[in-house]
């Protein structure tokens, strides 16, 4: 399908490649501990192992094409995983309530993962190509409004609260960074407040209230939602400085931390890194985060620009939320630590975003005009 | 084909505008303080927990990891003088339930429920009660199972998950409810216990002793619990120990108590149900032989707490079985207390060996008559006359000449209007009025027939039996006052000594006083030896007795006075008083009987003494001797 040559060696984003791998590494150094003993099967660290493989591939890929066939792809990808949210709604595998999972076989496909991708990528098409001088004004986001919504009512009728309000921050991320105007953005956010008042009340689920009312008080529900929490400061607060050790944190290997090697693997990495550990990890993630606003900078075109951004801002937000609940600043939801989390569907998510960002980066210096000469 | 041409007309949108793209450029830069600022917010809360609260982190992981159990320590053993168990431990069985382990608590409630007897209610209310406790530490849901019961939960545990059987040291009293009073008995700790202990040593739900030895030895009778430290995991499995600190057993406690003395006691004044105390002390060290009031608390009543219904029957009992009568009663102490008013009339220089004076049955002192118990009068009578067949009028001669504070001097020398200071609970100091306690008590002088009333131990004058029987050990020792003691030996589990025996001397006649003493001990040998001796039924063949008699009067009234002395009310009967030492010659043993309304000295309580007395010198009374008196 594609002719290696030398320019794809010296336009190649080594750097993001290395620290993905930096990162990647240590996740799975990370999901070794957090996810052992080994429950019996293959063990979730071999398994991300694979995925990590699979992701690779999945990036070489992406990188093989011009990033502007998007402009085309998006839609048939918008329609698959529609198709896909709505088919886990009717036969999906259910998790605690929830129906959130196909069965690959293989793995389960988790498709409101992959639909946070495509929304960053429709949004992008969309914001690239409709360009306005003083801002979106409503009747100019209508469309977009509707495509972010499509998918938010889906994965909220799952129900996957957490997950949902990605789209809503996705959505908010990249418009207001399109530009809108003072009115749209009154209305949106007035409409936005009047939407969660009537989602208290009447859309939220007894056990999602529960969940913000345990974050304002933890003590009122020690071994339930505000249990976990606490076990997680606890994690995190008792690593110290320079942690207990590799594989010898207690918090996570006696089962003190729920979800180890999920949404909190990040709670099991300060116990045994401490302090010194997180500060070296964070700086590696934040640092991959700026050289992905760098590459967005340095994007050809608008649509690389918000390709770029979109899927910095996606990963960001995530891995914010996910600290911040890991902390203890943040009700516990759903969402994983990108690339660090133990989870088929985000990391190869991730890994494809993260193939876009290297692709407009390959790009850079290409211009329309010799869009025939890209190796498709 | 389709796809190049849409391709080709989207790049017509401005797409490449190079100003637009500046403008979205510095934006990003925006986006980037935006990262900055969470960045910088997680940074510090990692901080904040890890490097700020790190240490207290630290300690909630290790709490979280560590679980300490509590091992309970076996209670110190209880025996008599000789060795004998009084009271020791055996291992009991309880059902505990551990929660954590339980799915369906509902339904294995219901099944259990059969299993123990018990109603469904019973064990959730014992479940309710520890709702708060976590859920790995186990509630007890019965106490003492049967050896039925235990077997079948033992052999069906696969059918009741969470259900385990918690052994326990429990208390065994070999001889029932026997030294009852002085043992005691142990009850849950009370929230008040609790807060006042101060230390960390207690846990809600322990036992603690409540009452009599087990309540004022309690330090060295627990012993020190163990503990053990295991790592658990999050559901409470136990995942390896850490440390094991075995219990130590509590303090051996050999009482004074001779066990076969007590038991005669006990069972002497079982017969005819007679309320009352016995106090046998050794009189040349104060150690306590036989200490007994009736009647007797059932010990068992009290384990695992007294129900409410038992509390109060003994609450309302006329014979007030809580009560240690004989030190936590006060009585008048009728004749008895005529040996203070002899010494201190031989003392003050009143009388001496051979006065003699006339009684013709009464005294007329003021505008009142008082009368000698014997309303023929004895006569003329001498001192030692005078005790051993008890004449009134003698002594409210010697009580005129002396007045009340020469008699209230003697009696506190002899231990009287003081506690002995034994180490029991709730002592009595009992009562000797002078002049001025009665001007200060009722704001009255003191009356000159109220000493007379004092002489013969109708007054104010009050006393415990344990009082009286160091008194009478005092007088017939030498006018040595020893301090009357309940412990032998204490021994820690390491067989060290902890504290052992030494007679406490609290006081002493002087030498003038004392060599009035063996006039007083003829006296009160005669009261038992003599041909008109008021006791001569507590003789015992071959060993000399010494003793006396005394009649406390509880209410003259006018309308019992015709009647038989078995007519009379129970509650308005005299109570008798018997007060006895042996051999004579060189005495060993008092013995001091109190009976409540039980008439006369002589026939209510010297029996009593009698049969101890017998029982301590079952050695050496002759064989044919026993015989002779079973005989009778």
């Amino acid at each position: 399908m594609f002719r290696v040559d030398r320019r794809f060696f010296m336009t190649f984003d080594w750097v993001l490649l290395s620290l993905l791998l930096l990162v990647c590494g240590m996740a799975f150094f990370n999901l070794y501990s957090a996810s052992y003993p080994p429950a019996g099967g293959m063990p979730p660290y071999m398994k991300q192992a694979y995925l990590l493989l699979m992701g690779m591939a999945g990036i070489i890929f992406i990188v093989s094409f011009d990033y502007k066939e998007l402009h085309f792809w998006n839609y048939p990808i918008y329609l698959l995983v529609i198709v896909l949210l709505a088919f886990v709604i009717f036969i999906g595998n259910s998790a605690g309530g929830a129906q959130r999972w196909i069965n690959l076989g293989f793995f389960q496909l988790q498709p409101s993962e992959p639909a946070k991708l495509m929304m960053v990528i429709t949004l992008a098409s969309y914001y690239s190509r409709k360009e306005v001088v003083n801002g979106y004004s409503i009747k100019d986001l209508l469309i977009p409004i509707i495509l972010m919504a499509i998918p938010f009512i889906l994965i909220l009728i799952q129900p996957d609260l957490g997950t949902a309000l990605m789209f809503v921050i996705i959505f908010i991320s990249m418009t207001v960074f399109a530009k809108l105007r003072w009115s749209s953005f009154l209305v949106l956010g007035l409409s936005g407040i009047g939407m969660a008042v009537v989602g208290w009340f009447y859309v939220l689920k007894p056990y999602q209230k529960q969940r913000v009312e345990t974050l304002l008080n933890p003590a009122k529900d020690s071994l339930g939602e505000g249990y976990q929490i606490l076990q997680s400061k606890i994690a995190v607060g008792s690593g110290g400085l320079f942690g207990k050790g590799y594989m010898e944190g207690t918090q996570g290997h006696l089962h003190f931390l729920p979800e180890r090697h999920t949404d909190f693997a990040f709670s099991v990495w300060c116990e045994e890194w401490g302090f010194v550990g997180s500060l070296f990890f964070l700086a590696i993630y934040f640092f991959l985060l700026f050289w992905g606003l760098h590459v967005a900078m340095s994007a050809r075109d608008r649509f690389g620009l918000f390709l770029a951004f979109g899927v910095v801002m996606l990963i960001f937000w995530q891995a914010v939320i996910n600290l911040l609940m890991i902390l203890g600043f943040l009700p516990v939801v759903g969402i994983p630590l990108p690339l660090f989390s133990y989870g088929g569907s985000s990391l190869l998510t991730t890994l494809f975003g993260m193939g876009i960002l290297m692709n407009v980066r390959m790009r850079r210096f290409q211009t329309g005009s010799n869009l025939e000469d890209c190796d498709v | 084909m389709f796809k190049w041409t849409l391709l080709k007309e989207l790049g017509e949108i401005s797409e490449h505008d190079q100003a637009a793209l500046d403008t979205l450029r510095k934006r990003v830069l925006g986006a980037g303080l935006i990262i900055v600022f969470f960045a910088a917010i997680i940074l510090l809360r990692i901080w904040f927990l890890q490097i700020h609260k790190g240490e207290e982190y630290k300690n909630r992981a290790e709490n979280n990891r560590i679980r300490i159990r509590e091992v309970a320590a076996p209670r110190g053993d209880i025996l008599d003088r000789n060795g004998k168990e009084l009271v020791t431990n055996q291992p009991s069985f309880n059902v505990v339930l551990v929660r954590e382990d339980s799915n369906d608590i509902d339904d294995l409630l219901k099944r259990l429920s059969v299993v123990l007897k018990d109603d469904v209610s019973v064990l959730w209310e014992r479940i309710r009660e520890a709702e708060s406790k976590q859920r790995h530490i186990p509630i007890r849901l019965k106490e003492n199972l049967s050896w039925d019961t235990l077997a079948y939960l033992e052999t069906h545990n696969m059918d009741f998950p969470g259900i385990r059987i918690e052994v326990f040291p429990r208390r065994f009293y070999h001889y029932g409810d026997m030294a009852a009073h002085i043992i005691g008995y142990l009850g849950d700790i009370s929230k008040k216990d609790l807060e006042e202990a101060g230390s960390d040593y207690y846990r809600g739900g322990d036992l603690v002793g409540k009452m009599g030895l087990e309540k004022l030895r309690e330090k060295e009778l627990r012993g020190e619990k163990g503990s053990s430290s295991s790592e658990v995991n999050a559901r409470g499995f136990e995942q390896q120990l850490l440390t094991n600190v075995e219990p130590v057993p509590g303090n051996e406690m050999r009482l004074t108590l001779d066990l076969d003395l007590q038991q005669i006691a006990e069972e002497s004044m079982d017969i005819d149900g007679k309320a009352g105390a016995v106090v046998a002390m050794e009189v040349k060290t104060g150690r306590i032989l036989a200490f007994v009031s009736t009647p007797r608390l059932h010990l068992e009543d009290f384990d695992g707490g007294i129900s409410t219904k038992k509390w109060q029957a003994l609450l309302e009992n006329p014979k007030h079985p809580l009560i240690n009568k004989a030190l936590q009663a006060m009585y008048p102490p009728g004749s008895t207390y005529k040996m203070v008013t002899a010494l201190a009339g031989l003392a003050k220089g009143v009388i001496n060996k051979d006065t003699t004076f006339f009684c013709p049955g009464h005294i007329s002192f003021g505008n009142r008559r008082y009368h000698c118990w014997k309303r023929g009068g004895h006569g003329t009578v001498d001192l030692k006359r005078a005790i051993s067949e008890s004449c009134d009028v003698y002594f409210y001669q010697v009580g005129m000449r002396v007045g009340v504070d020469g008699l209230a001097e003697y009696a506190r020398k002899l231990g009287l209007g003081v506690k002995t200071e034994v180490a029991l609970e709730y002592e009595k100091s009992g009562l000797i009025p002078t002049k001025e306690w009665k001007k200060k008590k009722y704001g009255e002088k003191w009356q000159d027939g109220e000493t007379l009333s004092l002489a013969i131990g109708q007054g104010f004058n009050l006393l415990t039996p344990l009082q009286l029987c160091q008194m009478t050990a005092t007088l017939v020792n030498g006018g040595k006052l020893y301090q009357p003691q309940i412990i032998e030996k204490i021994t820690d589990a390491d067989g060290n000594i902890v504290e052992s025996f030494i007679a406490k001397q609290t006081g002493e006649l002087t030498e003038s006083e004392k060599q009035y003493l063996e006039l007083i001990k003829e006296g009160m040998t005669e009261v038992i030896q003599g041909a008109r001796g008021t006791a001569r039924n507590a003789r015992l063949a071959g060993i000399t007795v010494g003793g006396k008699t005394g009649t406390a009067q509880v209410v003259r009234l006018e309308q019992y006075k015709h009647l038989k002395e078995e007519d009379i009310p129970y509650k308005y009967r005299d109570h008798a008083w018997f007060t006895a030492f042996a051999p004579a010659e060189d005495p060993e043993i008092a013995v001091t009987v109190l009976v409540e309304h039980g008439l006369h000295g002589g026939s209510g309580a010297a029996p009593v003494a009698k049969a101890v007395m017998q029982k301590y010198f079952t050695d050496r009374l002759a064989v044919e001797e026993i015989r002779k008196s079973v005989a009778q």
